[in-house]
């Protein structure tokens, strides 16, 4: 390390810190944690997105938003079980609800996802009562729903829900976390992205209209785009606590998967479908859908586990609570 | 209101605050007999963690975590060449500092944590979930979840209660009642800050010019996390005890955070409405 924080222990030429011991605790976290924030944030994106569809869009657009609210109940449906899957003592789950501490990101995101399954459930079963798959009397309940008042409840949760997993990691003592104040928006972006690509592949298998699909898939360009340039910011200022997820043990991974196949092949794919119509194309789109949903995992996943790791890197932790900082 | 409501529900009344105890580590008294490591894991009945050899001077426990509470440091400062001048062998008694502003109370979504009557901070075994957010909260790395297939409370948070439970009896944490060299005191905080001040002079009048104090309210670690109920006498620098310079809590950047990912969530949704525009496509 260039600057030695003991004038003494650089006299003698002997290591900064303790040995090489960690500052602080590796996380305790497994695989679900990561599952649960994709799962979360695509569902949270993908009811944003039939929101605005039913809301602003054509009769057609309409149609598709109807199949985005099922796929944003699928994905958030598994959710809970996830993050009680989890707990050290998930019989205990429930204690996450038994107060109110918005100032603890881990309640604020119990609540709101407390919240959040039940309304896109109820929002699904508006669709499938419209859809005739619902027999009589729930049918007649489930007109009763108030559609607009579940869109902007729906989209207001499931936006937190997109974000909030970010800032939750962020407000740890965990180095690639919590250097860059940025990560939140890096899961928000990754959201939006993977939220649009699951409705434009439940659009493009439903055979939806070729417009709203052209529609679909220029929006998936513009957030891929958007969560492209958060990410670049996001590693730019993280500097040397992002060597594990960069350079070291899950760069493969993350350039790989999150960055090739979750943006970079999108991308290209949405390119080529430009304007064009027919099955082609629809297959394109369905190919490129799959393939940022993919990503999004490989994006969380692999900041997940890299933060686990930075969790080890002595120096970044010092360098990320001196007074001066690198 | 509150009142009927604790009786019928049988809720006994918060016990009143006290004058806020802690912990007051002076290392310059260490000898490194680790007599509070064992005192510790003896009162507390916390199981052994292994017999492995680290190859560290002596320190073969090496770090806090859900099974222990104290853990002592052994720093070497010797020159490679082995030769005497300048060695330097540096004990310390590590523990949860019971931060003024703990991160890891903000943290916990279920309120296991909570601040104590005696100032201290306290995971309630029967409320925590394990969630495990207090984990990667702490700036120090003191807290741990117990392994969910393990012997020991599995699957829940431990850290030093402040020996709790001896404190409701009027008694000492066992570790500073083990220490032989008083090196570790026990008592009201305001007291041991004063006389931590008077030791400080004392030892930089005798020429010990590196010596300073860790987890004052006046010092630059208190910045966010606040002053330390159990804080410490240093000989050298933080980080040579693996100490952040100025320990981070999370809640002080929180608010950004938030407001960044809102930003991006609101581009968002402006993007998807004009992208369904009924005049574009
Ligand atoms: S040292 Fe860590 S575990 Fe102890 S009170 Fe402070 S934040 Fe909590
Ligand atoms: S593991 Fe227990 S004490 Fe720690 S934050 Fe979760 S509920 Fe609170």
């Amino acid at each position: 390390m260039s600057d030695h924080p003991s004038p003494r222990a650089a006299e003698l030429g002997v290591p900064a810190g303790y040995y090489d011991y960690p500052v602080v605790k590796r996380p305790v976290w497994t695989w679900e944690v990561p599952a649960y924030f994709w799962l979360g944030g695509l569902a949270g994106g993908a009811f944003l997105v039939s929101s605005a569809a039913e809301l602003f869009g054509t009769d057609e657009d309409r149609l598709v938003a109807r199949d985005g609210f099922v796929v944003a109940a699928a994905a958030a449906l598994p959710c809970a079980p996830l993050l009680i899957k989890d707990l050290g003592n998930p019989q205990r789950f429930h204690h996450m609800l038994r107060i109110f501490k918005p100032l603890s990101p881990m309640n604020l995101g119990a609540w709101t996802l407390a919240a959040f399954t039940p309304v896109t459930l109820a929002r699904a079963a508006a669709e499938a009562g419209r859809a005739g798959l619902l027999p009589g009397p729930l049918a007649a309940v489930a007109r009763l729903l108030p559609r607009p008042l579940m869109n902007a409840a729906g989209s207001v949760l499931g936006a937190v829900l997109a974000g909030y997993s970010g800032v939750l990691l962020g407000a740890t003592n965990i180095p690639l976390w919590a250097k860059s104040k940025l990560l939140g928006g890096v899961f928000m972006a990754s959201a939006a992205s993977s939220g649009v690509a699951a409705v434009m592949m439940a659009a493009a298998r439903r055979r939806a209209p070729e417009k709203t699909l052209h529609k679909l898939s220029r929006l998936g360009t513009l957030a891929t785009l958007g969560e492209l340039a958060v990410l670049g910011a996001f590693l730019k200022q993280s500097g040397r606590a992002a060597d594990p997820l960069v350079k070291n043990a899950f760069s493969v991974p993350f350039w790989a998967g999150a960055v090739g196949l979750g943006s970079l092949v999108p991308l290209v794919l949405e390119q080529v479908a430009g304007r064009r119509t027919g099955k082609f194309t629809r297959s394109l789109l369905t190919v490129s859908a799959v393939c940022s949903i993919a990503g999004s995992f490989c994006l969380r996943w692999t900041i997940f586990e890299a933060g686990k790791e930075s969790a080890g890197d002595q120096a970044a932790s010092f360098g990320l609570s001196r007074r001066t900082q690198a | 209101m509150i009142d009927a409501y604790r009786r019928f529900m049988n809720i006994e009344a918060p016990p009143a605050p006290q004058r806020p105890k802690g912990f007051f580590t002076d290392t310059s008294l260490c000898i490194g007999c680790k007599a509070c490591e064992v005192a510790c894991k003896q009162w507390n009945q916390l199981p052994a963690d292994g017999n492995e050899l680290s190859g560290n001077s002596y320190d073969n426990t090496g770090a806090l975590g859900a099974t222990t509470w104290r853990h002592v440091q052994f720093v070497e400062q010797a020159k490679a060449n082995n030769s005497r001048v300048g060695q330097r062998w540096l004990m310390m008694s590590d523990v949860c500092k019971h931060c003024a502003n703990a991160a890891c109370l903000e943290a916990c979504p279920t309120g296991a944590l909570v601040r104590t009557e005696f100032g201290s901070v306290y995971v309630q075994q029967d409320i925590c979930n394990g969630c495990g957010y207090c984990v990667p909260a702490c700036p120090f790395g003191v807290i741990d979840r117990a392994p969910k297939d393990g012997h020991f409370e599995a699957g829940r948070a431990h850290k030093c209660t402040l020996c709790y439970d001896r404190q409701k009896d009027g008694l000492e944490p066992a570790c500073a009642k083990a220490c032989p060299t008083d090196s570790i005191q026990f008592g009201d905080i305001e007291e041991l800050q004063a006389k931590a001040r008077r030791r400080l002079a004392d030892l930089r009048a005798r020429g010990e010019t590196s010596a300073r104090l860790y987890g004052m309210p006046e010092s630059t670690e208190a910045a966010e996390v606040g002053h330390l109920n159990a804080f410490f006498l240093l000989l050298d620098r933080p980080e040579v005890y693996n100490l952040p310079e100025v320990p981070r809590l999370p809640r002080k950047t929180m608010a950004q955070r938030y407001a960044i990912s809102a930003v991006v969530g609101l581009a968002f949704a402006a993007l998807s409405a004009v992208a369904f525009g009924r005049r574009s496509g």
